[in-house]
């Protein structure tokens, strides 16, 4: 199958995947950031200019899930070079398009005062009431354009390199295996894996591009006409679509690394490749979800959003997390700073799926939809999900497994990691609960009582998260953190 | 209604928790040694088979009625709405009590959410109002007072003034 692995050109070189996911640390953190800054806004601590809250905002929304997106390909991509001959060009050219993008993005938003949120939301962009102008709007348009054309551009290579060792997306998926029960050789999880989120991101992204070309052709030519519903539904399908599979994406390092720790290696069941095909379904399929307040949808798209939206979580506990739990059962793993934080990821993706899944549910959303309950689960299954498993593999990635188990240091690093991260997205909670809305920058006095408790713990959330980078850090940027793996 | 979310929401996220609390306590290797394959299979099915019917249930309990279903008749009160921004416009500021009132909801330039709060604050219901389409959402409001409209879609600079406010009068 492979003849060379990624891991083998460590060795040589600096692996892209390792400086994808080195400065996507560094990124997380100065989001992190930013997210403080907006909570001691509306907590009035340190009040901001609602223009420059809202172009943070967007910074921080876009900033977050562009890094989700960087950190998760670069796992993805750091691990399935383990089993598939890849083509590092390919991560690099993306790499160099994202980079590009990003400095689009940055100058649209805080040299041209573009502020439409990461959701572009159409036709917000082009159309800002005066405050910036559509040239700017053109400009964070096509910096979108470029960072999703660099996305397209690695997955179509790991899809080329997926059927080039497997013979095809279906032997990679594991289909044989699961409709006829038997396959030779049987592909590993991270392949599983890969083939699938390969799958519905290119087809996320082609959405995302094609939307994104059309808001760019509707400023330049005014009169293309775009219908605003349409261009909802394609929107939110790409962004459903790109959120989920960073985190789909980063599960692949618990696939990869807790078995160094339990001694058991995670194997594809027909149950496990049931479930990821079951996932490449419904990640596609749940999106209209995010539009159950637009009643002129079709119901029957809405009702199917709401049944979806619970089915995809099932495959999630019912494999995933209770496959991590069994594979840890009695199996004397003894746990480190990068294992505790892959299986912190499992369980908090898996806590925050339950407030978003029961948010599907029409008539909860109905008030509940666009509150702080919204950012309390997707924050939930990011800061203690998909970035908790970013700094469990960079953990991993400079210092490999740690016999000795965690430290104080790490007890220490961990305990306000976890405590800022469950009190900052609860807060969220019960926030919403409280009908709170979300993406206002200035905050009415009887809704204070939540921001500030919420900026103490967005500070334990930071502290934590920046000791993780710190500690990783030495370690990854040394040819012997390089090389450490390969061995 | 919100409260019961909160609720639910949060024992799901505490079992979760203890799920792996528990086996986090229990990393020892066992006395006869290897894992417990065979009883997480049977788990996995009950847990698969249970979702199933639990999911089933709440369907159907959540979504008959529709919950978006809109009343019509010589009874029903509309009110047409329409965002932009940053203001709210509705041809009706007075509203009563006991009758159902529909609301027409678009906008003449961007997304906005349609969220109207009691007069304690709470969200009673939204809708997105759109540009090209009209959303509709329907509600008897049951209590006199000052209500407000408040935006709950990110629709620019001014999102957070975009206010109004009708009055509900009447006996309940």
């Amino acid at each position: 199958m492979a003849s060379t692995t990624m891991a083998d050109r460590t060795v040589a070189g600096f692996e892209p995947a390792r400086l994808a996911l080195v400065l996507g640390g560094l990124v997380f953190l100065v989001m992190m950031l930013l997210g403080l800054l907006m909570k001691a806004s509306q907590a009035d601590l340190l009040p901001l200019d609602p223009r420059l809250f809202y172009e943070i905002m967007t910074a921080h929304g876009i900033g977050m899930v562009g890094t989700a997106g960087l950190t998760g390909i670069g796992i993805l991509w750091h691990f399935l070079g383990r089993h598939v001959t890849l083509d590092e060009r390919a991560f690099w050219a993306f790499l160099g398009l994202f980079l590009s993008g990003v400095v689009l993005i940055l100058g649209a938003i805080f040299l041209g005062g573009s502020a439409a949120a990461w959701t572009f939301l159409y036709p917000l962009p082009a159309v800002s009431g005066g405050v910036w102008s559509p040239n700017v709007a053109v400009l964070y348009l096509a910096g979108l354009a470029l960072v999703g054309v660099g996305f397209l551009l690695v997955h179509l290579e790991c899809a080329r390199a997926l059927r080039a060792a497997w013979g095809g997306l279906g032997r990679a998926l594991a289909w044989p295996l699961l409709f006829r029960g038997r396959q030779d050789p049987v592909p590993p999880p991270t392949v599983v894996a890969a083939a699938a989120v390969t799958i519905f991101d290119l087809l996320g992204l082609v959405f995302g591009a094609a939307v994104i070309l059309i808001s760019i052709l509707e400023i330049l030519l005014a009169g293309v006409g775009l219908d605003p519903l349409v261009a909802k539904n394609m929107i939110y399908f790409f962004g459903h679509v790109f959120i989920n599979a960073t985190i789909y994406m980063a599960v692949i390092a618990v696939y990869e690394i807790v078995p160094d720790y339990t001694g058991r290696r995670w194997k594809t069941s027909r149950v496990f490749a049931g479930a990821w095909s079951v996932v490449l379904l419904f990640v596609m399929a749940v999106y209209p979800h995010h539009l159950l307040q637009d009643t002129v949808m079709p119901a029957w798209a809405l009702v199917a959003g709401q049944v979806l939206s619970y089915g995809s979580a099932v495959p999630l506990v019912a494999v995933t997390t209770l496959g991590l739990l069994s594979y840890l059962y009695r199996s004397g793993a003894r746990l480190d700073l990068s294992a505790s934080l892959l299986v912190l990821g499992v369980a908090g993706w898996t806590a925050g799926v339950m407030p978003a899944w029961i948010d599907g549910i029409v008539a909860v959303n109905k008030v509940m939809h666009n509150t702080l309950w919204v950012p309390g689960h997707f924050h939930m299954y990011l800061i203690l999900g998909q970035v908790a498993m970013v700094w469990g593999t960079l953990s991993w990635l400079a210092h490999g497994r740690n016999v000795a188990g965690l430290s104080g240091g790490d007890r220490l690093l961990l305990g306000s990691y976890v405590v800022g991260g469950a009190g900052l997205t609860l807060g969220f909670l019960v926030a919403g609960a409280a009908s709170v809305p979300r993406r206002w920058a200035v905050h009415e006095p009887s809704w204070i009582v939540h921001d500030l408790p919420a900026v103490f713990f967005a500070i334990l959330v930071l502290v934590g998260a920046a000791g993780f980078f710190l500690r990783a850090l030495p370690g990854l940027l040394t040819a012997a953190g390089a090389t450490r793996e390969a061995g | 209604m919100q409260e019961i979310v909160l609720v639910l929401s949060l024992a799901a996220i505490a079992a979760v928790a203890v799920a792996f609390l528990a086996v986090l306590r229990r990393l020892e290797p066992a006395a006869g040694g290897g894992g417990p394959t065979g009883s997480v299979d049977a788990l996995r099915g009950r847990i698969l088979w249970g979702a199933v019917i639990a999911g089933a249930a709440i369907a159907v309990a959540t979504l008959l009625p529709w919950p978006h279903a809109v009343p019509a008749g010589p009874g029903v009160v509309p009110v047409h709405v329409r965002a932009s921004m940053w203001a709210w416009e509705l041809d009706r500021v007075e509203l009563p009590i006991g009758v159902p009132v529909v609301f027409h909801a678009t906008s003449t330039d961007v997304n906005h959410g349609f969220g109207v709060f009691d007069p304690g604050g709470r969200l009673l219901f939204q809708t997105q109002a759109m540009p090209g389409w009209v959303n509709k959402v329907a509600w008897t409001f049951t209590e006199p007072g000052r209500y407000r409209v408040l935006c709950l879609e990110y629709c620019g600079l001014a999102h957070h003034g975009m206010m109004a406010e009708f009055e509900v009068r009447g006996t309940s």
